[in-house]
């Protein structure tokens, strides 16, 4: 009975730890990726558990929910497509169609019938036109991201907007579009092949090396404790000079996030939060709120805009 | 066994959530947000055209599981725990973790601005209380000696810790508030956000939502009765009853206060959490260790 809840528990848990894996680096929404690696290693430290190592499972579980969620936001915060809703409709393998799958492809909209993936064009061809008109959509999103902070100016997505681009210029118009998306990156096959030779060695090395020592002692229930006691004590030097560091990266931080004695570089100038109510949207398909007005959609606004220049 | 344990957890858990929604409802009145409380559509389900179709529906589940796994540890009475863990306290800070990664799920996942902004503001909520959540339970687990759920509890016959750390507790009414997304912390659940994550469901999803969001406060509430107020322990009464007693008293006393403040921003929050709440808990944590010092407290 034990015997078997552990085997389908190693199961449950290695799959989910290689499937997170591969979710991460196949599928095409940012967000998800995110999530998916959150999910890798939440399944390692299952195997931690498994292993009667459960203060060291919960800790990766800690960590792993709390810092990957705020890495999350700033990926979002820097991604042109953080919700993958423009690649995901362009030529995919099967692999990556998996597991971006349910990711509703933004093209219907604005993009009628212009730029279809399946309407025979080259598959590169395709692709950089898809790209040139992936831009407006990001920046669409940036352009909203910025309007949520700078408070409820109703051409916040505008200027924002107006600035993303001239700053993807520089990068962003010389062939690529500057974005770096995973199905045209010509490294992706020899970084598989070394992956898949990394694993093999790995393998290799398990049927090498069987002799692998098996012991039947039972392991220290109060693991808590016990680590407690190493931090303190034996390395401590280690623990306490790593929260030193930390302590000075949030100095740091703060340096970093005051407002400026440079006002002349606007890259610097205080940005303050205004604690104003957001907009209400419109053109979401949703049920009307009481209190609808205020601007038109910023996402929206800055998509269409950025379509229009686009297309002139 | 593990079954039967599993299903009555699971039974405490629905029970509790349940009797946790008539108890919020006594303390939300009209001309106030409901925030988690609010009403949602349990009969039609909702299509949103741009969802993502795996995240959404993958939040209330996630944080479901972080509520029920939560309830495992906690002592509902001398002997009725699912399961007694060595390090129980620290496994119940981060299995409620679960809830936060559910709603950020569904917030992306639904794809609505309204829904985007909430999760941000649930993952801005994470960084502002659980620094001073983990303060708060430290002290306990000082005097106590141990992160076990029981030993807390027994660590308590004598003196209740709340009398000998009422600044701790204070700290974990103020943070456990904030876990659970209640009265003054309640800006992720904003009427200006349409509700956030509970705006865009409908249907079954809104009914986990419903015991999920529900759960929270009674884990809360029930952890909370058993860093602070001795748990089951008391006199006449048997065990269970001194439990529930205690959960719904401290989860009263919770929205209660919380009604009397108004309701602070996400910027606000963060700026009380740390300029405010993690001093407080390092001036807590000071003094507690004081008072062991001084062979203050249980098996001194």
């Amino acid at each position: 009975m034990m015997a078997a809840f552990d085997i389908l528990a190693f199961g449950a848990c290695s799959f989910v730890a290689v499937a997170g894996a591969l979710g991460m680096a196949t599928t095409m929404s940012m967000f998800r990726s995110g999530i998916f690696l959150m999910a890798s290693f939440i399944g390692v430290a299952g195997l931690f558990i498994l292993l009667s190592a459960d203060l060291i499972g919960l800790l990766q579980v800690m960590m792993y929910i709390g810092g990957f969620l705020v890495m999350i936001l700033f990926m979002v915060l820097v991604m042109h497509d953080p919700g993958g809703a423009m690649m995901a409709g362009m030529e995919l393998s099967p692999l990556e169609r998996w597991f971006s799958k349910g990711l509703v492809p933004r093209d219907e909209a604005t993009s009628a019938g212009q730029d279809d993936p399946a309407s025979g064009e080259g598959r590169s061809h395709a692709g950089n036109r898809h790209e040139g008109h992936a831009m407006p959509h990001g920046e669409g999103r940036h352009g909203h991201a910025r309007d949520h902070g700078g408070g409820a100016m109703p051409h916040g997505a505008h200027g924002g907007h107006a600035e993303h681009r001239h700053a993807d210029h520089q990068h962003g118009d010389g062939g690529h579009g500057g974005m770096d998306m995973s199905m045209v990156t010509p490294v992706r096959p020899l970084a598989a092949w070394l992956a898949a030779a990394a694993g093999v060695v790995l393998v290799g090395m398990l049927f090498l090396r069987p002799a692998w020592p098996v012991t039947d002692a039972v392991p220290d229930p109060d693991s808590a404790r016990r680590v407690g006691n190493l931090l303190m004590d034996k390395y401590m030097v280690a623990f306490e000079g790593a929260g030193f560091l930390i302590l000075i990266g949030i100095f740091g931080a703060v340096l970093l996030a005051r407002p400026s004695t440079h006002p002349d570089d606007p890259s610097r100038a205080a940005k303050a939060a205004v604690d104003a109510k957001p907009e209400a949207i419109r053109d979401d398909r949703l049920a009307p709120l009481a209190e609808a007005g205020g601007a038109p959609e910023p996402e929206h606004h800055g998509s269409h805009h950025g379509h229009e220049d686009h297309v002139g | 066994m593990g079954v039967a344990a599993a299903l009555a957890v699971l039974g405490a858990l629905l029970g509790g959530a349940a009797l946790t929604l008539a108890v919020e409802h006594a303390f939300v009145r009209i001309d106030q947000e409901a925030g988690p409380a609010r009403h949602t559509e349990l009969r039609h389900n909702l299509q949103l055209p741009n969802a993502d179709r795996w995240l959404l529906p993958a939040g209330p589940v996630v944080a479901l599981a972080g509520v029920a796994l939560a309830m495992v540890v906690l002592p509902l009475g001398p002997g009725l725990i699912g399961r007694d863990l060595g390090i129980g306290l620290f496994y119940v800070i981060v299995v409620v973790d679960f809830v936060v990664l559910g709603l950020a799920l569904a917030g992306w996942g639904a794809n609505t601005p309204e829904g985007v902004e909430a999760c941000y503001r649930i993952v801005a909520q994470l960084v502002a209380y659980v620094v001073p959540l983990g303060l708060a339970y430290v002290g306990v687990i000082m005097m106590a000696r141990s992160l076990s759920t029981v030993v807390v509890v027994d660590a308590q016959r004598g003196l209740w810790f709340v009398v000998l750390q009422p600044l701790g507790f204070l700290l974990y009414v103020v943070t456990g508030l904030m876990q659970s997304y209640r009265a003054p912390f309640l800006e992720p659940f904003a009427a200006s956000l349409g509700g956030g994550v509970l705006g865009v469901v409908g249907g079954w999803s809104a009914l986990v939502w419903r015991v999920a969001l529900a759960g929270v406060l009674l884990v809360v509430a029930a952890v909370g009765a058993v860093l602070y107020l001795g748990g089951s322990s008391g006199p006449w009464l048997p065990g269970w009853a001194w439990m529930l007693a205690k959960t719904y008293g401290l989860m009263a006393l919770m929205l209660g206060l919380g009604r009397l403040v108004r309701p602070l921003s996400t910027a606000e929050t963060l700026a009380l959490s740390w300029k405010i709440l993690i001093p407080l808990g390092l001036v807590n944590v000071l003094l507690v260790g004081g008072l062991i010092l001084l062979g203050v407290g249980p098996g001194a």
